[in-house]
């Protein structure tokens, strides 16, 4: 295997597990949440600074415990949660539509400023770095073969969170966000707790966002704001839970793939055309750029011509419905 | 005292090239009922084009006239291509919420491809500071709030006196309405947006001018500061909007004086937050939604 390979299926699974997250607040509770991303920096921040050392002058940043890993991860996505519970006691108790989305873009905005500015905090623009290859040592792996170890567990996490994500599309709990996604009113009178139901929903994408970012930290080993922004990965992600089919897990997995080829293999593709690529190499930011407006596109394009992704939802059906069932009155 | 007036001042511009935009953003609420998400875009096309003839014919006024023509166009293009097809569709003010972000996203990159994502300086020489009552102001700086305040005047005249302000305002208050007394909502949509472009790209030029410098995404983040002034006037109404744009102005201006301008956006939002949560229709709310009164 390439590292090429290795380094898209890592990042495929932690890309996925990101989606699946994002997939509960949008396919399945029905909210357009912009803060989403948010979470993924909170978990990868976090992470880092759990598992990183102290810091030395000139850097500024809180904590540096130095803990294992696996409880590094933990502590993340509890915080994640947390930021995500607060963002969402907020967001989610009146305002809906557009007002909720609004809202949460203001919530991802404070987050990135704050990280960007407060030095003190997470040492601003510099961010965080020095997170190398977290459980390696204790299976003692070298270079290559921690690459071959990270991909696994991505991948294997990225399947534990399918599996649960799986359970959850068809328990009552799932079922029940779709019914506020559909008709709020008529779940409140059936006596649904809609705000706290659209709480439950909200903090597990948050958990599910923190969690990816604390995968993404060991992938990446650093995290800055240039590492991120706090609108144009979120866009990546509804493109890809929207290409596959909102509210169904399958389709959300299948957006996933299919984003992951459309923009590795389009802007690789457009680089050999002649001209493209040499025209990369004086201007990388080039190649982001198409890349980035490819995405757009395709999210606008799917809007409208097939909002409901190439994998619908299953929508249910009443088998007998009411009118029907009464005795026809001649 | 006198440092708080001259940060007043200060506030008067940024609040004159806010109340711009924010009107410019309120006129296409107001005739489709969906948020332009892409409205930053028209204010950072009016930018590079006033940047790209500027340097052509080294007239400011050339300039102008170029970014006000490059973001009415920009407009048109947005309302036709994307904003009208997507409401004849059906299609959610949600939904056109997020096809709109998409457009922007589309448009910043495209932008980046043409022009580069670094910054382009470009500026004006603002004249000598001169002390004007109290304040302390450049010659540029009067010029801008003297503009706004003309463009405002001009606005308000069209829309309370003309055959088509009185198109617009029936649209505005109920599309259905207008359709069946025979106003042609679509059209009348898109020439709103076309004038709403006019003003947002003439905000854009001064505003980078102001800035001194602007890349593509810069009408994106102008754009969020945009929101919230319209938002705490009252989507939709254009007269609160600008309430709201000075309001907003004049806070972050403090704000950015006292605490440190790089949190003008959370700041911002934060107003947003309280203003969403406590007022959702906007600070001056009537029962009746009109664009002007």
């Amino acid at each position: 295997m390439s590292a090429y390979f290795i380094s898209i299926l890592t990042e495929g699974a932690i890309f996925g597990i990101m989606a699946l997250g994002l997939n509960v607040i949008w396919g399945w509770s029905g909210d357009f949440d912009l803060a989403y991303y948010g979470y993924v920096a909170v978990g990868a921040y976090m992470t880092l600074l759990l598992t990183i050392g102290p810091p030395t002058a000139p850097a500024h940043y809180i904590l540096g415990l130095q803990l294992p890993y696996p409880l590094a991860v933990v502590i993340a996505v509890i915080t994640a949660m947390a930021v995500g519970l607060v963002v969402g006691l907020i967001a989610l108790r009146h305002l809906r539509g557009i007002y909720f989305s609004i809202v949460t873009l203001g919530a991802v905005y404070v987050i990135y400023v704050v990280a960007g500015q407060y030095v003190p905090l997470v040492d601003g623009y510099n961010g965080l770095s020095g997170l190398f290859d977290p459980m390696g040592d204790w299976f003692g792996l070298d270079y290559q073969s921690y690459q071959y170890f990270l991909m696994g567990l991505c991948l294997v996490m990225f399947a534990l969170v399918f599996i649960l994500m799986w359970r959850i599309s068809g328990s009552r709990f799932g079922m029940a966000l779709r019914t506020l996604r559909e008709d709020e009113r008529a779940a409140a009178a059936f006596g649904r707790d809609i705000y706290r139901l659209k709480l439950k929903g909200y903090v597990l994408g948050a958990a599910l966002a923190g969690f990816a970012g604390a995968l993404f930290a060991a992938y990446l080993s650093a995290f800055n704001p240039s590492a991120w922004s706090p609108v144009g990965e979120v866009i990546a992600l509804y493109a890809a839970v929207l290409v596959g089919g909102r509210g169904n897990i399958r389709g959300v997995v299948l957006g996933v793939l299919i984003m992951g080829l459309l923009v590795q293999e389009s802007t690789r593709f457009l680089s050999m055309l002649p001209g493209v690529g040499q025209f990369n190499t004086q201007h990388p930011q080039i190649l982001l750029a198409l890349r980035g407006a490819l995405i757009g596109l395709v999210l606008v394009l799917f809007l409208r011509f097939r909002p409901q992704g190439l994998l619908p939802e299953r929508r249910f059906v009443d088998r007998q419905p009411v009118g029907e069932a009464a005795p026809a009155s001649t | 005292m006198n440092e708080a007036l001259l940060t007043l001042g200060f506030a008067m511009v940024t609040a004159s090239i806010l109340a711009l935009s924010a009107v410019a953003f309120t006129l296409q609420y107001a005739v489709t009922n969906v948020a332009n998400v892409s409205h930053g875009e028209i204010l950072t096309a009016g930018a590079y084009a006033a940047y790209l003839v500027h340097q052509r014919t080294g007239s400011a006024i050339a300039a102008a006239i170029a970014a006000a023509l490059a973001g009415g166009l920009a407009a048109l293009a947005m309302h036709s291509v994307v904003i009208g097809p997507f409401i004849r569709f059906g299609a959610s003010p949600t939904i056109v919420f997020i096809a709109t972000l998409g457009m922007s996203f589309v448009i910043q990159n495209v932008l980046v491809i043409f022009f580069g994502a670094s910054n382009v300086a470009y500026s004006l020489d603002p004249g000598p500071p001169q002390h004007l009552g109290p304040f302390l102001l450049t010659p540029l700086d009067v010029e801008i709030i003297a503009s706004a305040i003309a463009i405002t005047f001009v606005l308000y005249l069209i829309i309370s006196r003309t055959k088509f302000g009185k198109a617009l305002r029936a649209v505005s208050q109920n599309r259905e309405l207008a359709r069946v007394t025979g106003i042609n909502a679509t059209r009348v949509a898109a020439a709103t947006f076309f004038l709403a472009g006019l003003i947002a790209g003439y905000a854009g030029f001064v505003l980078a001018e102001s800035v001194g410098s602007f890349n593509p995404y810069f009408g994106f983040g102008f754009f969020l500061i945009t929101l919230t002034a319209a938002v705490a006037g009252g989507l939709g109404r254009a007269f609160g909007t600008m309430v709201g744009a000075v309001m907003v102005g004049i806070i972050l201006e403090f704000a950015g004086g006292y605490v440190s301008a790089s949190y003008n956006l959370a700041f911002a939002f934060a107003i947003l937050a309280i203003v969403i949560l406590v007022r959702p229709r906007g600070l001056f709310t009537s029962a009746r939604r009109t664009v002007f009164e």
